[in-house]
């Protein structure tokens, strides 16, 4: 009894040291067996703009909830395990931190997004190198503003099952910064809907079922220099205006419906010095306008544009155009685009004045894509002479493409 | 053998003619209207035209804007999938339609179709019929759905 007493005791004066603590030195540790050994326990007696300090092991927690501004910092070889049953951290705080945390297994749902971290109504958050394993949704950010997600490496194990979610996943936000990411094994690597004035920079997105990238309805952004390899396709830009896309490149996405990028219903967009080599189709527009393609290498594609219907005003120019099967594909009679002073490794021209510029034009439709487009099974005789034979005598006196698709004033030499 | 082989051909060329739903295969089919890969089990769509040819939607919006540009009257089956039901098609015309913020559609529409507008979860929301749910859509382009 007189024990028992006693123990009451200590626990009561251990606790009370531990508020003051937590008052003074704004700094509360987690383990196993410090006085807080759960994260929940430990964010409830936060206060506000506390640090924690999470010490090495595995935390089995899920669903944390983050209702003020904290930072929470772990050591290395933390792991916080959510057994497969909902969210992790669910975050509807401003001024929130996380860093170098492994996060693995997310609960996985038809009906509800879960995610590794959530983030929502939330401004001034960062999150930076996080290491999410298993996820299903790996960052899931509504209506939030002024957020960094850096240095984070996420994965999930979709192959061919397409119950998984997006790797990055924004939703009606602003002003956020995605740097030195690396998504991959997701549905969408990196996905924007109703997302305004962000940067995505540095990424690599990689073995993705869908997009590495993709944007919809989302406006004034800006993606360079990432890397976008084996996805289903490299990036969707979709319903979207003021984008801007630079260095970035766009490789290895084959398949029937695989693209290095589509453009579906885009205006006003810049698309200045990226690679696209080794995918089925390079670019592929539909519905765009006013776009300018710069400075672009095309390199051994099987189309390096497809062009399909409604699109005007974009200007080609500058781009190496570098052994595709077909540069251009179009679908259409008229042509508002203009193609002029490109290199093309096809183009079979002279230079008599040897200024550069090729003295006949080139026109880089062949006959044959028209045939592909129609009836797609048709592609076996690619490269026979009988295909040689009509794409030649389209050549010399076009027919079917329109007349003024063609680059006037060709490149003798790549743009280097 | 040779019977073998008409007896085959002739399965064959009437399996080809069938009027049926085809199968989605998720992560590998296209929508025929928006280009997208079709990843979400519980708001794919299907038209079958009365000849027998399939299209398929990643989203009822698509579907509906599919729709919009040919005769209802000339497909066999329009098909959406019940929420509750994920990869389960229901007819279109029997389904009850619900838009909420609460589930997003791939499109932006957050439109969402239910075999009945009887179930816990949504108990307090708003239902559309098929008729009423088309008018809805098509007043928005995909552009100005904001």
């Amino acid at each position: 009894m007189n024990r028992n007493i006693i123990v009451s005791f200590v626990c009561i004066a251990l606790f009370i040291s531990n508020i003051s603590f937590a008052k003074d030195a704004q700094q509360l540790k987690v383990c196993s067996d410090c006085k807080t050994h759960t994260i929940k326990g430990a964010v409830k007696i936060a206060k506000d703009h506390d640090t924690l300090l999470l010490k090495k092991g595995i935390y089995k927690e899920h669903n944390i909830l983050i209702n003020k501004p904290l930072t929470i910092i772990g050591e290395e070889g933390v792991v916080i395990d959510g057994q497969k049953k909902g969210y992790i951290f669910k975050i509807n705080s401003d001024s929130v931190a996380l860093h170098q945390l492994t996060l693995l297994n997310v609960g996985q749902s038809y009906t509800k997004d879960f995610a590794a971290i959530y983030v929502s109504r939330s401004s001034n958050f960062k999150l930076t190198n996080l290491r999410l394993k298993e996820v299903f949704f790996g960052i899931l950010i509504e209506k939030s503003k002024y957020g960094i997600i850096r240095n984070n490496h996420i994965s999930s194990h979709a192959i061919e099952e397409a119950g998984s979610g997006n790797g990055i996943h924004l939703w009606h936000s602003s002003n956020m910064l995605i740097e030195n990411n690396k998504v991959h094994n997701l549905r969408d690597g990196i996905y924007f809907e109703f997302v305004t004035n962000s940067m995505v920079r540095n990424n690599l997105s990689y073995d993705n079922l869908r997009y590495g990238l993709h944007f919809m309805f989302s406006n004034k952004n800006e993606y360079h220099k990432n890397i976008f390899i084996n996805n289903g396709s490299g990036v969707a830009v979709m319903f979207s205006k003021f984008i801007k896309m630079t260095h970035n490149k766009f490789t290895k996405n084959w398949g029937a419906a695989s693209y290095g990028l589509l453009l579906k219903e885009i205006y006003d967009a810049e698309i200045e010095n990226n690679t696209f080599e080794e995918n089925t189709t390079g670019i592929k527009i539909e519905g765009s306008t006013r776009i300018n393609y710069r400075n672009n290498n095309f390199i051994r594609n099987g189309w390096a544009l497809k062009i399909a219907g409604a699109c005007y005003s974009n200007k080609f120019n500058q781009n190496n155009f570098l052994h595709n099967s077909f540069d251009l594909s179009y679908n259409s009679k008229l042509n508002d685009n203009n193609f002029t002073n490109n290199y093309w490794s096809e183009y079979t021209g002279y230079d008599l004045d040897k200024n550069g510029i090729g003295d006949v034009p080139y026109r880089p439709v062949k006959l044959f894509s028209y045939i592909v487009n129609k009836t797609p099974e048709t592609i076996v005789l690619l490269r026979s002479l009988f295909v040689d034979i009509i794409n030649f005598s389209e050549k010399v006196s076009p027919a079917f493409t329109p007349d003024n698709l063609l680059d006037n004033q060709p490149l003798m030499k790549r743009i280097q | 053998m040779k019977k073998g082989i008409l007896f085959l051909s002739v399965i064959l060329l009437c399996y080809a003619c069938s009027v049926a739903p085809q199968k989605i295969e998720f992560g590998k089919d296209v929508c025929s209207y928006c280009d997208m890969a079709i990843v979400d089990r519980v708001h794919a769509a299907e038209v079958v035209t009365n000849k027998g040819k399939a299209f398929k939607f990643d989203a009822i919006e698509c579907l509906i804007h599919h729709l919009t540009e040919k005769n209802e009257t000339d497909m066999a089956f329009v098909l959406v999938t019940d929420f509750l039901n994920p990869e389960v098609f229901i007819n279109a015309t029997e389904a009850q339609y619900l838009i909420s913020e609460k589930i997003k559609s791939p499109m932006g529409a957050n439109l969402t179709a239910f075999s009945s507008k009887e179930n816990a979860a949504y108990k307090n929301e708003t239902f559309n019929n098929w008729k009423k749910i088309k008018e809805i859509i098509r007043k928005n382009t995909y552009l100005n759905n904001k």
